[in-house]
């Protein structure tokens, strides 16, 4: 399996790689949504990406909209990771086609469940 | 700008806050509250604190900073980048814990009041940042860690009633 990790504080890209390494799983990182469609454009395939709403250039509502618009990145899931709790946002996401939705701050628990449930992996949580 | 009756409660802010460092930083010691700091906006080596600060603007508008004494600051980035206690935290990677501190806790802020509002990107320095005129203080929580101060502040305009 192969996280794409989007965020961009380091500090939450780094929570969230030690996370899903925990799991034996690859991961890629981008600052920004743009830094994302760039990686995405270059070939990358990740299984699942992991997206924070709130970012400069181009934020992850943003992404997840452009990621739904092109059919070769329909298989992707995606996975918002934020601190936008506003209900009204948490549908524009998922209408927009986001798969999941968890509310910083999280639990390495509450990732991997989210992730279970999306059937990427089992709930175990990493050691 | 609108002016707004809603409010945060010391003890929203208290969970919000708790929950954060419970998850990345308290493996022994926790955030307990403490008498307020003399917090002094002079930047420099003889005050190394740290400041993040995000605003909330639509139909409730203010702004979240979290102030952190160099200690704090540094115990907050070993524990989120998963360092040791001997290890040195780079400027670098302190402003981006520090910001997502404010980021986190601001956004949890913004959910408890009305929508629709839009939380802008946090401001970080290596200082106290004071905030713009017109903000007045709504809830300011005094916590430490180890000795080292904590504060948490939320600020507003000031309601029709004020």
């Amino acid at each position: 399996m192969h996280a794409l990790i989007i965020d961009d504080s380091r500090a939450m890209r780094s929570i969230l790689r030690r996370i899903v390494t925990g799991l034996s799983w690859d991961t890629s990182e981008a600052g920004d949504g743009q830094q994302a469609i760039t990686l995405l454009e270059e070939g990358l395939v990740p299984d699942v990406c992991l997206i924070d709403w709130n970012m400069p250039v181009m934020d992850g509502y943003e992404f997840v909209v452009r990621v739904r618009s092109e059919d070769k990145w329909r298989n992707v899931t995606l996975m918002m990771v934020t601190t936008e709790s506003e209900h009204d946002n948490i549908v524009r996401a998922l209408a927009a086609g986001a798969h999941e939705y968890v509310v910083k701050p999280f639990t390495p628990d509450a990732i991997v469940d989210k992730l279970a449930l999306l059937g990427l992996t089992q709930t175990e949580v990493p050691a | 700008m609108t002016t707004t009756e809603f409010a945060t409660t010391p003890e929203d802010l208290q969970m919000f806050v708790s929950e954060v460092w419970a998850n990345h930083v308290a493996q022994v010691d926790e955030l307990v509250p403490a008498p307020p700091h003399t917090w002094t906006a002079t930047a420099g080596p003889a005050v190394p604190c740290w400041s993040g600060a995000v605003s909330v603007t639509g139909r409730w508008q203010g702004m979240i900073a979290v102030d952190l004494a160099g200690g704090s600051a540094e115990a907050l980035a070993r524990g989120m980048l998963a360092l040791d206690e001997t290890e040195e935290v780079d400027p670098v990677e302190l402003s981006d814990v520090v910001g997502e501190f404010a980021n986190i806790v601001g956004g949890n802020v913004k959910s408890l009041m009305p929508g629709p509002s839009t939380l802008s990107l946090p401001l970080v320095a290596h200082n106290v940042l004071e905030p713009p005129s017109g903000l007045h203080p709504q809830v300011t929580l005094d916590l430490a860690w180890r000795d080292a101060p904590v504060r948490v502040r939320v600020l507003a305009l000031p309601s029709p009633t004020q």
